[in-house]
């Protein structure tokens, strides 16, 4: 009996060990082996492995249907796939790998990879922080005031040149040059408020500023130096005897420890970069959580009996919609605020219903929500789409205008291109001054783009750069500096 | 013998004499102009004639130290065109200075395709000639260089690029990529292809000659039991082995990724991706580095020789990558913490 345990156990090890030693992971499916690819396919998979094979590979759903149908041989847009059996549970997919390639990098190009597979990480999602604080070792190494910052790097005076590059002038390595003096390097230059990436060009080398604490990962293994423009400033008066006066907010996530108060003659404050929009926020004077004492108007409830203070940086719009005297309650909402249905409640007036806010120049999308029903703004001519899903939208604060002075005729002119998804509808063009005008607000970088006249494309008339796309007709091109 | 006016007539004489006889010796005292420059700066530009001149006078600017900045895994250079400032891309696979057709279609094309008109032909070149190009501190007159589109590379990493350019305008320099710091340092060298500037010496792990073949260098290296002519790329994000490499060496590779639709230059291609197993150069294995698979045929016909492989990003961040245009040769200082 013993016997027959010991063996009745061997047994099962082994099965175990067939079973683990068989289990093939997706990821390491793939290989290549005398000329073919060949991808080790397992029955067994659960449904996400499979389509995890089929992402990372990108195989065709016809031929994974054909696999696991049990087909031995499939072909997809002429390429035969040939299916073999390894065990009752492996499968094998494989094809000659001279057939995986199509076509190539010419002369006089370069080689671009996927940039998950590489690792290349976006930095333009870094300048989205909505607010900033600065941490200088030495009080003079910068300055902002009124508009106009002054960088002064000390010492390095037997340097031959000395520029700065940042994210304020496109990471140019020659338009800043800065000026030597007796103690140091100094340069002036006029900077809007926000949060600014920079490093010093000391004789060709990047140097990150060594009295600036505010840093960050530059992902090739060393740091920015990161400064703020401030354009905003806490104040709390009063509370003089407190020992800790924190605020805090929508803008750093409810932070209770992050933002220390100074003490000021008056009381206290936090000098601070706050990017344009609408925030709420309390103070906690010695662990006790307050709204502003100084701002009674703007305070909306919390949602725990209490109330939070507002505050709205950049210019307000005010959105209005007419009619619905009976509706019980009307709200906003938007990208700009998460599409929460159930935060921006507007205010019933004579002709209809209104709320301001604060918003950050740029190009929104929104709706209405009358008594639980989503509408479009009906004053708006600009939608997403032409159908009954499409979304109203906003350009707060254009910095570009496209022009087309031809066309006079032209019964509808849209202008159509990257920054919209290439939606030949939505931006619909106003005749001005004898001329179809549609102002728009772009973040700084390329755009290429096309009028669409009463459903033709065309290329804008007046500006000489365009390139080739790929149906051969040519694309304008438009570069929004920063 | 002489009167006093009579030895006044006679130096006046022999100084007339000389200064016809040598005309180009320059006359300190015939002129309130200052000694040349020995840096050659004029107007904070260095002519590169004057750089690239074994024989120039020694001066204080023996080398030149441009910032690379990096756009995906791609490196910038900033530079002025003529009238245009930008960026171009150190692509040394590149065997041409290279612009996009984008901002110089108006220039006159010398031969190949029409720079204008709408052809939908993506890939089509043509010649121009270019006055003055200004990298750094270093000028060039007259050169020719290639129209060609370049707007896919600005469409995917959202910088204008004015154009690429190689080893074509370096020749006679020694090149130091250390793309780790983000810089390149040119060197001037003497006839014998040292540098002519003292320096500390650097201690270098690998020594290969390189073969110049139309403006592009390729090195030796071995992947798995063969050895392969790789092709030093700096206009490449990764490691490219083509398709038809052997197929033991293509068996050296772990693929870790396929795709049918990512483009690779303007075209859109099949690839494979994955990580190079066994690759050595030199005396020195550098395991683990990210590499594609592909097929260069275009590149081997277009260059007129069999491309076995790029080495691109990964093989330039192993170190500082010294290159002596005179030498033909490479050095490579290993300072990637993670190669063994």
């Amino acid at each position: 009996m013993n016997k027959m345990k010991r063996w009745l156990s061997v047994l099962m090890l082994a099965l175990i060990y067939g079973y683990v030693s068989g289990q093939i992971i997706p990821k390491e499916s793939c290989s290549i082996d005398n000329g073919r690819i060949i991808f080790k396919l397992d029955r067994q998979w659960t449904p996400e492995e499979k389509r995890e094979v089929m992402l990372l590979f990108d195989l065709d759903s016809t031929v994974m249907a054909g696999v696991w149908s049990g087909k031995t041989e499939i072909t997809v847009k002429g390429v035969t796939w040939k299916v073999a059996k390894v065990n009752n549970r492996i499968l094998e997919l494989s094809k000659p790998l001279d057939t995986v390639v199509s076509s190539s990098r010419g002369v006089n190009d370069v080689i671009m990879v996927d940039d998950t597979w590489a690792g290349i990480v976006d930095e333009t999602e870094r300048e989205k922080d909505p607010y900033g604080i600065n941490k200088f070792t030495l009080f003079n190494v910068f300055q902002y005031v009124n508009g106009k910052a002054r960088f002064f790097l000390p010492s390095r005076t037997g340097a031959r040149n000395v520029y700065l590059s940042g994210s304020f002038n496109n990471w140019s390595t020659t338009q800043m040059p800065l000026h030597k003096t007796d103690t140091g390097w100094v340069i002036n230059l006029k900077l809007k408020p926000g949060k600014y990436r920079y490093k010093y060009i000391i004789d060709g080398r990047w140097t990150p500023d060594p009295y600036n604490r505010q840093r960050e990962d530059d992902t090739y293994g060393s740091y920015n130096s990161v400064v703020f423009c401030f354009n905003f400033q806490f104040i709390l008066r009063g509370f003089q005897q407190a020992k800790r006066v924190v605020v805090t907010g929508s803008f750093n996530g409810w932070n209770p420890d992050e933002l220390r108060m100074f003490p000021t003659h008056t009381g206290w404050a936090m000098p601070m970069y706050l990017r344009d929009g609408t925030y709420a926020y309390k103070f906690i004077v010695d662990g006790k959580w307050m709204p502003d004492p100084d701002n009674k108007k703007i305070r909306r409830p919390d949602g725990s009996g209490n109330f939070n203070s507002f505050t709205g940086i950049g210019d307000s719009v005010v959105f209005t919609l007419k009619g619905y005297p009976n509706a019980r309650k009307v709200a906003l909402a938007g990208n700009f605020n998460g599409w929460n249905a159930g935060e921006l409640f507007m205010d019933k007036t004579a002709g209809g219903w209104q709320l301001p806010y604060a918003l950050a120049p740029g190009v929104y999308e929104y709706k209405f929500i009358v008594d639980g029903e989503w509408i479009k703004d009906p004053s708006n001519p600009l939608v997403t789409d032409p159908g009954p899903d499409a979304n109203s939208i906003l350009v707060f604060q254009p910095n570009y205008t496209f022009v087309l002075d031809q066309y006079s005729d032209a019964k509808k002119v849209t202008v159509a291109g990257s920054f919209n998804g290439w939606n030949k509808d939505a931006y619909l063009m106003t005749r001005k001054d004898f001329k179809w005008v549609f102002p728009i607000r772009l973040k700084p970088g390329k755009y290429t783009y096309k009028f669409v006249v009463d459903g033709k494309w065309i290329l804008d008339p007046h500006n000489d750069l365009w390139e080739e796309n790929e149906y051969g007709t040519g694309n304008s091109v438009l570069w929004i500096e920063p | 013998m002489f009167c006093r006016s009579d030895r006044w007539m006679v130096i006046l004489a022999i100084l007339t004499l000389t200064i016809v006889i040598c005309p180009n010796v320059h006359w300190v005292f015939a002129t309130n102009k200052p000694p040349p420059d020995p840096c050659f700066l004029i107007n904070n530009t260095l002519s590169i004639t004057a750089f690239l001149n074994p024989d120039g006078p020694l001066g204080a600017q023996e080398s030149v130290t441009i910032p690379l900045r990096r756009i995906g895994k791609l490196f910038l250079v900033e530079a002025k065109i003529d009238d245009e400032s930008g960026n171009f891309i150190f692509d040394s696979g590149s065997a041409n200075l290279v612009l996009n057709k984008t901002y110089f279609r108006k220039y006159m094309t010398i031969e190949g395709d029409p720079a204008g008109g709408v052809t939908g032909s993506t890939g089509a070149i043509g010649r121009v000639k270019v006055k003055r190009l200004k990298i750094g501190d270093l000028g060039f007159d007259n050169l020719m260089a290639d129209v060609t589109n370049l707007g896919h590379i600005e469409n995917r990493r959202g910088v204008k690029i004015l154009g690429l350019f190689g080893f074509s305008l370096l020749k006679g320099l020694e090149v130091v990529i250390d793309i780790n710091n983000n810089v390149m340092h040119l060197y001037r060298l003497d006839r014998y292809g040292n540098r002519i500037q003292s320096s500390n010496p650097v201690k270098y792990d690998v020594i290969q000659k390189v073969e110049e073949f139309h403006n592009i260098l390729i090195v030796k290296a071995r992947v798995g039991e063969k050895i392969l002519d790789f092709c030093l790329d700096t206009g490449a994000e990764s490691n490219v082995l083509n398709a038809f490499s052997p197929k033991k060496v293509l068996s050296t590779v772990s693929i870790q990724r396929r795709s049918g639709v990512v483009g690779v230059g303007s075209g859109r291609s099949e690839v494979l991706y994955g990580i190079m197993n066994e690759f050595t150069v030199g005396s020195r294995s550098i395991p683990g580095m990210q590499t594609i698979i592909t097929s260069l045929e275009k590149m081997s016909e277009a260059y007129g020789i069999a491309l076995d492989g790029m080495l691109g990003y990964d093989f330039f961040s192993q170190g500082e990558i010294c290159i002596n245009m005179v030498r033909n040769e490479m050095r490579i200082r290993f300072t990637r913490k993670e190669t063994p």
